[in-house]
């Protein structure tokens, strides 16, 4: 009886460690290095050759969509019911349509994925989310410049390819826990979004949906009152860890964690982020949560919300989307801005 | 050829029968026991017999009610799934309540109630089991330095989980049950006040607990070095000190030129020990309390190294209106 | 000298050198490592003082020697530029190593055992780990930790966030463990033989079977008095061990924030 425990725990033992040891992902030398500080002070970007091709290949760009001339008769006067392109010519206005189709719209579907049989048709509820998406997109590119530069993005930045983005959140579920258990204010599970961390599983509501404050250190040494709970810390953690994954980089890309808050010791793409987080916040208050109504009750989540966006829609696992290449600067009519 | 080294036990010697303890007709004594031969190749071999007491068993009681709280709480979050709860088990956590009840000593159950009963029960658990072995110590003729090394530890314990949160007014500001997320609890209780890292008390803690690595290695082998002389039989070394203590007295004579004696060190073993979680409690409790952000207290008491840039200067775009 | 030395300081014992250097200079041995290793401490400090004098600041909490930047890979970096760092780390291993050997012949000249040269060992091989085979296997010394009382701190601070939450690193988890651990040890250790010495007032030294008796009482075993000290320098050196582990894993084996590496046990086969 001894035996047969001691040799079943030790079998137990073995499989758990050969499944540490082989499954858990290890990496080996060479490691590709970036210096974000000074020298010392450990602020480092670290990733592998291999890791730098599986990025690369996520990141490849879509064929590209011959240029239309803007001069012409206006897509208005040709078409019905054009609410949001009306300052396309007909040919710009087909190639918009050409990479909806390209972009967002399933291979076997293609235009009739938010066509019905009459083209000018509002039925389907794509094309009324489509309306909206096309508004945004151009909303982007003028009026975020903080934070796309002159890159911009166009529909293929978060759709890949693929009718809803692989990236999007949705309101936490509510507790699995009932009556009279505790609920750990939905702490305790790991998750993708918490890094596979204990914090919390919906960062974004209250963050980039409502307002609440990301910021929560002390600006000044000797206390004031009492100031942010250690739950909205951990709050700010969690959104933190899934912009780091979102983006495959780590804390020091940003910051100097001796002092996360000091913007002096930090680094410039910490600017461009904090214009990410306003425009992400804006962007699903102005167009994603306002869609709710829209969606039919698969694309929703299981509180009933519309998909909304996080860093992670765009940005896919890499520190600029698509590797930092400019697809906009080819469609104006999307609102990009032309290469100098 | 091979050479002892006073690892593991060559020759194990085994009593007639179980080697009872002292006074061993006290009536609370349970006087069973067995020998084992692994733990013979460390230390001795024999487990057992063991003292019941008020305070033990009620230790023990209040301990598995505060055990049994946190567990099934946990069970309920991974909805009673068996699987689920081996799985996800070291992330599990049963939390404090939230901000908004204050120090509110009956919030809802769901919110922190299920908390501030285990936090209770585990407490009172501690707290007996300090008045065991104080009377232990007492019973057995022995001093009762034990005891009040446990008694710094549990200072720590209860400024982390009630001193401070009274002090602070939240029962928030406490540590959550769990693995992951007490783990959780000590990254945000840094990041949320500056850095802790700038702490002095902190700093202090660590020295005293790496001291005390240090101390244990150098003691414990030192001692295992002159065992060949009887160096284990340090009480005995102390009242009649014999070539065990003085080869290893010398041998830190020469090395850093003082020394401490047979009773000495375990002196400074205790105070390294001790003043670990001593330090270590009062760090935790003037953070939030004195100070809200230890960097900032580190700028303000020129402590803080100054980097030079490697950008233009860069601008919070709050402070500069640059909000949308 | 104490007053049972004389009788001890015999010839005899050293390693290197023979009669030449085995003499003592107040209660110090010295002998050719210790020798040596006064020199490689000279020179070392002698290079941090000079470091300090071309930066900013003689205070003490902000000194601070930086390794060099990343660029230089495994070169030898100009002075100024983390030469100096690069100089003092050389003089600390050689320090480091001389102080350990020295033990060894204090150790054969006494008749004692190398427990102690040996468990120094680990902590010679935890900053070794920090500052050379690490940032060998990362492919440059701007990896290592720069020499300053506030600056080693950041630089363990931003290391740590590297990987999101280095709490989670499970060699990390094991060595705090084996800190924690031996803390408590030492605790009862320290206490239980000074409650043995210093009894109960009126009372006489209690003797072993005292001590076995206090903690078979209390939680049912006691290791005993070899044992104790077997178990003390095990857990002393295994949180060196684990701590040199975790730090040598976390870059050249993983590069993703730690939490993530857990995922190897949620997605076992049994329960994915």
């Amino acid at each position: 009886m001894k035996t047969i425990v001691v040799v079943f725990g030790a079998a137990v033992a073995a499989l758990l460690t050969l499944a540490m040891l082989f499954t858990a992902g290890w990496v080996a030398p060479p490691i590709l290095s970036t210096q974000m500080g000074f020298r010392g002070v450990a602020m480092h970007e670290l990733t592998t050759p291999a890791e730098k091709r599986l990025i690369a290949a996520a990141n490849a760009l879509p064929d590209a969509i011959d240029k239309a001339s803007p001069e012409g008769d206006r897509a208005t006067s040709v078409y019905q019911n054009v609410k949001v392109l009306n300052d396309l010519s007909v040919e710009q206005f087909n190639r918009v349509m050409l990479g909806l189709a390209a972009w967002v719209a399933p291979a076997d579907q293609s235009c009739n994925y938010c066509h019905g049989e009459n083209m000018a048709s509002d039925d389907l509820y794509t094309k009324r989310v489509a309306r909206r998406m096309l508004q945004m997109t151009r909303d982007i590119n003028k009026n975020w410049q903080a934070h796309v530069g002159a890159t911009g993005v166009t529909c293929y930045t978060c759709h890949r390819g693929m009718p809803a983005p692989k990236f999007v959140w949705f309101k936490g579920a509510p507790p699995k826990s009932g009556g009279f258990a505790a609920t750990n204010d939905g702490m305790g599970h790991p998750t993708k979004v918490n890094a596979y961390s204990g914090l919390p599983a919906d960062p974004f509501t209250d963050t980039i949906l409502g307002s609440k404050p990301i910021r929560g250190q002390a600006t000044q040494a000797l206390p004031v009152g009492f100031g942010t709970p250690i739950q909205d810390t951990e709050r700010t953690y969690s959104l933190m860890m899934t912009l780091s994954t979102s983006l495959g980089v780590n804390c020091t890309y940003c910051h100097n964690s001796r002092d996360f808050g000091n913007w002096a010791d930090s680094t410039p793409q910490r600017v461009t982020a904090w214009h990410g987080l306003q425009m992400v916040r804006n962007l699903n208050n102005t167009y994603l949560q306002p869609l709710t109504g829209e969606f039919p009750a698969n694309r929703l989540g299981p509180l009933g919300d519309a998909p909304k966006i996080y860093c992670a829609t765009c940005h896919q696992g890499a520190n600029k989307p698509l590797l930092g290449v400019s697809l906009a600067k080819d469609w104006p009519e999307l609102g990009g801005v032309a290469s100098p | 050829m091979p050479v002892f080294e006073n690892i593991f036990t060559q020759v194990q010697v085994r009593p007639v029968a179980l080697e009872l303890s002292v006074g061993h007709d006290d009536g609370e004594r349970v006087n069973v026991g067995a020998f084992s031969q692994w733990l013979g190749y460390l230390g001795n071999a024999q487990l057992g017999p063991i003292y019941l007491g008020y305070y033990g068993v009620i230790s023990c009681i209040t301990g598995f009610f505060a055990i049994e709280i946190i567990g099934l709480n946990m069970a309920a979050s991974v909805h009673w799934s068996p699987i689920q709860f081996v799985r996800q088990l070291p992330w599990l956590a049963l939390e404090p309540p939230k901000p908004e009840y204050g120090l509110s000593i009956m919030p809802p159950l769901a919110e922190g109630g299920w908390w501030l009963m285990a936090g209770f029960f585990l407490t009172t658990s501690i707290i007996m089991w300090w008045f065991r072995i104080y009377t232990r110590s007492r019973a057995l003729g022995l001093g009762t330095h034990t005891a009040w090394a446990f008694a710094s530890a549990i200072w720590l314990y209860l400024v982390l989980g009630f001193i401070r949160p009274i002090l602070m007014g939240h029962w928030s500001e406490a540590v959550p049950f769990g693995i992951f997320p007490h783990l959780d609890w000590t990254a945000a209780f840094s990041i949320r006040y500056g850095n802790l890292f700038y702490n002095p008390f902190h700093m202090l803690s660590i020295a005293f607990l790496y001291g005390s690595a240090l101390l244990f290695a150098m003691h414990g082998a030192t001692i295992l070095a002159v065992g060949r002389y009887g160096g284990e039989r340090e009480v005995e070394q102390i009242l009649y000190r014999g070539t065990a203590a003085e080869r290893a007295a010398l041998f830190w004579r020469w090395t850093m030129g003082f020394n401490a004696t047979m009773e000495s060190v375990h002196r400074w073993a205790w105070w390294f020990a001790v003043l670990t979680t001593l330090t270590g409690g009062i760090g935790i409790l003037l953070t939030g309390t004195v100070v809200d952000n230890w960097y900032l207290w580190g700028v303000k008491h020129h402590i803080a190294a100054a980097y030079p840039h490697m950008y233009p200067p860069v601008v919070d775009p709050a402070a500069a209106g640059a909000v949308k | 000298m104490l007053s049972f030395e004389k009788k001890y300081r015999v010839r005899g014992g050293t390693l290197i050198g023979g009669d030449l250097f085995d003499f003592w200079v107040g209660p110090f041995f010295v002998g050719f490592f210790g020798v040596v290793g006064t020199i490689c401490t000279l020179l070392g400090v002698a290079m941090i003082v000079y470091g300090a004098a071309i930066g900013p600041t003689w205070n003490i909490w902000q000194i601070n020697i930086a390794p060099p930047d990343i660029k230089y890979g495994l070169a030898l970096a100009p002075l100024k530029e983390g030469g100096i760092w690069q100089i003092v780390t050389v003089c600390a291993v050689g320090a480091f190593s001389c102080w350990a050997l020295r033990e060894v012949e204090i150790c054969r000249k006494l008749g004692i055992g190398f427990h102690v040269p040996f468990a120094f060992s680990f902590a010679i091989l935890a900053y070794v780990t920090l500052v050379v085979i690490r940032p060998l296997l990362l492919g440059a010394w701007g990896f290592g930790f720069p020499y300053g009382i506030l600056s080693h701190l950041d630089w363990v601070s931003n290391t740590g966030y590297q990987y999101l939450h280095f709490h989670y690193n499970p060699a990390h988890m094991l060595a705090i463990t084996f800190f924690f651990t031996n803390a408590l040890a030492l605790a009862m250790h320290g206490s239980l033989v000074l409650a043995a010495a210093n009894p109960t007032k009126g009372e006489t030294v209690r003797a072993t079977e005292y001590e076995d008796s206090f903690f078979r009482d209390v939680i049912g075993y006691s290791i005993g008095t070899l044992g104790i000290h077997r178990l003390g320098m095990w857990l002393a050196i295994s949180a060196v061990f684990f701590s040199a582990v975790c730090i040598v894993i976390s870059g050249p084996f993983w590069t993703h924030g730690w939490p993530e590496w857990w995922n190897w046990w949620l997605n076992l086969p049994i329960w994915r």
